[in-house]
C-alpha cells in the first residue's frame, strides 16, 4: 500500500517540473532536439568540416562572402542585400535570396550559412506567430532578436554560422533593428552592414546617412550601398534586394541586376571614374 | 459510495464532478475576503486581515497582498500556504519572461500563468489543487488602461471591473453591483473598495489593507491611519444617512439613532488623526 | 579591447565603461551599454566573451530582481558580489564557462557605505578602492595608484575618471568612443554627461 502511495505521489512532481517551462511557461524551449547524424561528436565534426580558418581545406565550405545592410530613417527601415553566394573562389548561385521574410512584419537578414539562416528564422517565424496567439498581439522586434539570440547561443561553438539582422515593425508601430549574430552577439542600432563587404557598404551609408532621408533617397542610399560593395568585394554581386518597411509591414522594392546599375550609375552619373570604357592606356 | 471518488484525486465523478477541486473551492470560501476595483487609471486591491492572536507580530505578518513583479500585484483568499507557492512560481516567470524577451509581462499573461498553474494540479496524480483564488491588479508596461483578473482553483480566469473573493464574497459582490461606477477617481475608487470591504469586516479600519497601483507608479500600500480616516468617513456617512432616514420617521427615534451610532466608531478609532 | 574602469568615493561609486562595439575591425555601435542595474543601489560592468557577458549580465539581474520581489528588500552588495562569484565559480568547471570579467559599483543603504567589487572570468573576487579590466589596467592603474586618495568627493573623482580617460584616448591605439559613466550612491544609479 505505502509502495503504491509513494509511486502516484512521487510521479507528478517530476511531471509537472518537467513540463513547467514549455506548458504555462513563455512557451520557448531553450533549444529545440532534433535528429542528430550518426557521429561521435556532431559539433566537432561539424567544425572540422566547416572551419576553413583553422583548415584552409576543410570539404564543406559555408557561405561567407556577402553583403547585407538595414538602416531606420524617418520613414521606417530600408533592408539591402546582394545575391551572390560563393564556395570558397567558386560563384555558386548569383540569384539567391537573402532577405528572409519572417511575416508581413518582420525581415532577416542572411549572412553565414544560408541553411541555419534560413532554418532558425523560419523557426522564429513560428515563434512569433505563437507570441502573437498568446499574447493577442504583435511581438516587438526586441523580443523577436531576443528568443532568436538565446536560441543561437544555446548552441555556441558548436559550428552555427550566422550574422543576421532583424527588422521591422512591432506592437504599437514602433520599428527595431538588432544585430544578432551566432557568437551570442546582439545589438540595436540604426544602421548596420553585415558581411565580407560591409566596410564598402559602411563607406557609402555612412556618407550619406541622415534621419530626415525622404523615401526615396533611402531607397536609392541602400542600393547604393551595396553597389558599392558589390563593386569592389569579390565576393559579393549578382542582384540587389531591396526593401522598405513602413508602419504597417514592409514592402518589396525589386530584385535588380546590379550590371546595368552600375553602368547606369557610372554612365549617368560620372560615378567609377576609374573604370575606363574604352581600350587605349 | 460518494467516498471513493472523495479519496482518488482528480477523478470525474459520474455526474462529471472534480470533487477535489470543489473541496478547493471551499477552502476559498473560508478564506478572508479580498476585494479588487477598476477606477479611471487605477486599480485598488482591498482585503480583509485575519484578527491577530494576542501576542501575534502582526507588523511583519506575511500579508495577503503581494508583488508579483513591480507592476503585478496579486491579492488572494484560501490557504495562505498554498498562495505563498502559487505566488513564488508567477514571481519566477515575471522574471523569466523579463529575460527571454526584454519586456515585462502583460497582466493578462501573468494571470493565464498563475491559472495555467492551477490547471496543471487538477489534472496530475497525486497532487491536490491549489487552495485559493486570485486577484490579479496592475497596468500593462506604456498603458494606462487599470487590469484586474480572477483566477480559481479550477483553473479558470476571468476579467472583471470589480470583484470579491473568500469569505461573504457573494454579499461584497452584490454590494459592488449595486455601487460601481465607471471611471471613478482615485479617492472613489479607494473608498468604494473600503465600503465594500466593510460589509463584511467587522472590527473596522485595523483589520483592513488596501494596496494600489497606478500607471508606471510603483505599488502603494494605504497607512493604517489613511484607511482609518476612509472608515470614519464612511462611518459618518452611514450614520448621518440612518439618521436622515430615521428623522423621516419621527424626531424622538433620530436621536436615539445618532446616539448608538457614536460609540461604533469611537470603539473602532484608537487615535486623533484624521484627514478630511 | 573593452574599457571597464571603476573608483569608490566617499559616499559613492564612479563607474565608467567604453561605448564601442566591436566586431571584427569594424565598429558597430558607438553608444553601447555594458551594464545592467542589478537593483536600485548596485551596477554590474561586464566585458569578455560575445554573448556570455550579456547572458551573464541579465541571468544575474534576473535573479536579483527576483530577490527583491520575493524579500520586499535588494540584496545588500557584498551579497551580490558573493553571489556574483559562486555562480561564475559553478560555472567555471561545467561544460560551457562564462567568460566574463565584471565590476560591480553599488551602494549599501543599511551601513551607509559605497562598495568597488573587482571580478575576473576565474571567479576573483576583491572588494577594492578603485579598479579595471583589460587594457584600462595598463594605462589607468598607474594614474589611480598616484593621484586616488581616501574619503573623495563626487568632483575629485569625476576629475580622475576624466585623467583616466584623456590617457586612454592620448595612448591606447583603438578608439573606444569615449566612456559611459555612471555613478551609484543613496539616490540609485545615474549617468555623468562628458566622457565622449
Amino acid at each position: 500500500m505505502d509502495a503504491l502511495v509513494s509511486k502516484y505521489a512521487a510521479e507528478p512532481e517530476l511531471d509537472i517540473a518537467e513540463e513547467d517551462d514549455d506548458e504555462v511557461g513563455t512557451g520557448l524551449p531553450q533549444s529545440v532536439s532534433f535528429t542528430l547524424p550518426p557521429i561521435d561528436h556532431p559539433a566537432k565534426f561539424l567544425r572540422a568540416m566547416t572551419d576553413d580558418h583553422a583548415n584552409p581545406s576543410a570539404p564543406i565550405k559555408l557561405k561567407h562572402g556577402t553583403t547585407t545592410l538595414a538602416f531606420k530613417f524617418r520613414g521606417g527601415v530600408i533592408v539591402c542585400t546582394d545575391s551572390r553566394a560563393t564556395q570558397g573562389s567558386w560563384i555558386a548561385s548569383q540569384t539567391v535570396k537573402k532577405v528572409i521574410e519572417i511575416n508581413p512584419y518582420l525581415l532577416g537578414t542572411m549572412a553565414g550559412g544560408a541553411a541555419d539562416c534560413q532554418y532558425w528564422l523560419t523557426y522564429l517565424g513560428m515563434e512569433c506567430r505563437l507570441h502573437q496567439l498568446r499574447h493577442k498581439r504583435l511581438i516587438s522586434v526586441a523580443a523577436a532578436s531576443k528568443i532568436l539570440a538565446n536560441l543561437v547561443y544555446s548552441y555556441k561553438g558548436m559550428g552555427l554560422s550566422m550574422g543576421t539582422m532583424l527588422t521591422g515593425v512591432g506592437h504599437g508601430g514602433v520599428f527595431g533593428l538588432y544585430y544578432v549574430d551566432s557568437d551570442g552577439n546582439r545589438v540595436e542600432g540604426n544602421l548596420f552592414c553585415v558581411g565580407s563587404g560591409a566596410t564598402f557598404a559602411y563607406g557609402v551609408l555612412d556618407r550619406g546617412y541622415q534621419w530626415e532621408l525622404t523615401d526615396e533617397e533611402a531607397l536609392e542610399l541602400g542600393r547604393r550601398s551595396i553597389l558599392a560593395a558589390t563593386h569592389r568585394d569579390a565576393y559579393s554581386g549578382g542582384y540587389i534586394n531591396l526593401y522598405h518597411i513602413k508602419e504597417d509591414g514592409w514592402v518589396h522594392h525589386g530584385f535588380n541586376d546590379t550590371n546595368p546599375i552600375f553602368w547606369k550609375q557610372k554612365l549617368e552619373k560620372g560615378e567609377f571614374q576609374n573604370v575606363s570604357t574604352t581600350l587605349d592606356a | 459510495m460518494a467516498g471513493s471518488y472523495d479519496r482518488a484525486l482528480s477523478v470525474f465523478s459520474p455526474d462529471g464532478h472534480v470533487f477535489q477541486v470543489e473541496y478547493a473551492l471551499e477552502a476559498v470560501k473560508r478564506g478572508t475576503c479580498a476585494v479588487g476595483v477598476k477606477g479611471k487609471s487605477i486599480a485598488v486591491l482591498g482585503c480583509e486581515k485575519r484578527s491577530a492572536v494576542k501576542l501575534q507580530d502582526t507588523r511583519i505578518t506575511p500579508s495577503k497582498i503581494g508583488l508579483v513583479d513591480s507592476h503585478v500585484c496579486l491579492a488572494f483568499a484560501g490557504l495562505n500556504a498554498d498562495a505563498r507557492i502559487l505566488i513564488d512560481k508567477a514571481r519566477v516567470e515575471a522574471q523569466s519572461h523579463r529575460l527571454t524577451v526584454e519586456d515585462p509581462v502583460t497582466i493578462e499573461y501573468i494571470t493565464k500563468y498563475v491559472a495555467g498553474v492551477q490547471q496543471k494540479y487538477t489534472q496530475s496524480g497525486g497532487v491536490r489543487p491549489f487552495g485559493i483564488s486570485t486577484l490579479i491588479i496592475g497596468f500593462d508596461p506604456n498603458d494606462d488602461t487599470p487590469r484586474l483578473y480572477q483566477t480559481e482553483p479550477s483553473g479558470i480566469y476571468s476579467a472583471w471591473k470589480a470583484n470579491a473573493i473568500g469569505r461573504s464574497s457573494k454579499t461584497v459582490r452584490e454590494f459592488l453591483e449595486r455601487n460601481f461606477k465607471e471611471d471613478m477617481d482615485r479617492e472613489e475608487t479607494i473608498k468604494l473598495t473600503v465600503k465594500s470591504l466593510l460589509e463584511v469586516v467587522q472590527t473596522g479600519a485595523k483589520n483592513i489593507e488596501i494596496a494600489l497601483m497606478a500607471p508606471g507608479k510603483k505599488v502603494e500600500y494605504l497607512e493604517a491611519e489613511k484607511i482609518e480616516s476612509y472608515v470614519k468617513e464612511i462611518e459618518a456617512e452611514k450614520a448621518a444617512e440612518a439618521a436622515k432616514k430615521k428623522g423621516g420617521r419621527g424626531g424622538a427615534s433620530a436621536s436615539t439613532a445618532t446616539g448608538t451610532s457614536t460609540p461604533i466608531g469611537g470603539t473602532s478609532t484608537s487615535g486623533g488623526v484624521t484627514g478630511s | 579591447m573593452d574599457v571597464l574602469l571603476g573608483i569608490r568615493g566617499k559616499d559613492f561609486v564612479l563607474i565608467g565603461t567604453s561605448k564601442a562595439f566591436l566586431h571584427g575591425i569594424t565598429v558597430m555601435k558607438a553608444t553601447d551599454d555594458k551594464t545592467r542595474a542589478l537593483n536600485d543601489h548596485t551596477l554590474l560592468a561586464f566585458s569578455g566573451e560575445a554573448g556570455d557577458t550579456i547572458q551573464f549580465a541579465e541571468f544575474i539581474q534576473a535573479n536579483t530582481q527576483l530577490y527583491t520581489m520575493r524579500h520586499s528588500s535588494d540584496l545588500p552588495v557584498a551579497a551580490v558580489a558573493a553571489f556574483v562569484r559562486s555562480e561564475l565559480a559553478s560555472s567555471l568547471r561545467s561544460r560551457h564557462p562564462y567568460t566574463v570579467n565584471m565590476l560591480i559599483g553599488g551602494y549599501d543603504t543599511k551601513s551607509d557605505t559605497p562598495m568597488l567589487y573587482w571580478l575576473d572570468y576565474l571567479a576573483s573576487s576583491t572588494e577594492i578602492p578603485y579598479a579595471a579590466h583589460g587594457y584600462a589596467q595598463y594605462y589607468c592603474m598607474s594614474i589611480l595608484d598616484a593621484h586616488y586618495k581616501k574619503g573623495m568627493n563626487v568632483e575629485e573623482v569625476t576629475g580622475l575618471m576624466r585623467d583616466c580617460h584623456e590617457e586612454l584616448r592620448r595612448r591606447m591605439p583603438i578608439d573606444f568612443k569615449g566612456l559611459r559613466v555612471k555613478i551609484v550612491d543613496k539616490d540609485g544609479v545615474r549617468e555623468v554627461e562628458g566622457f565622449d
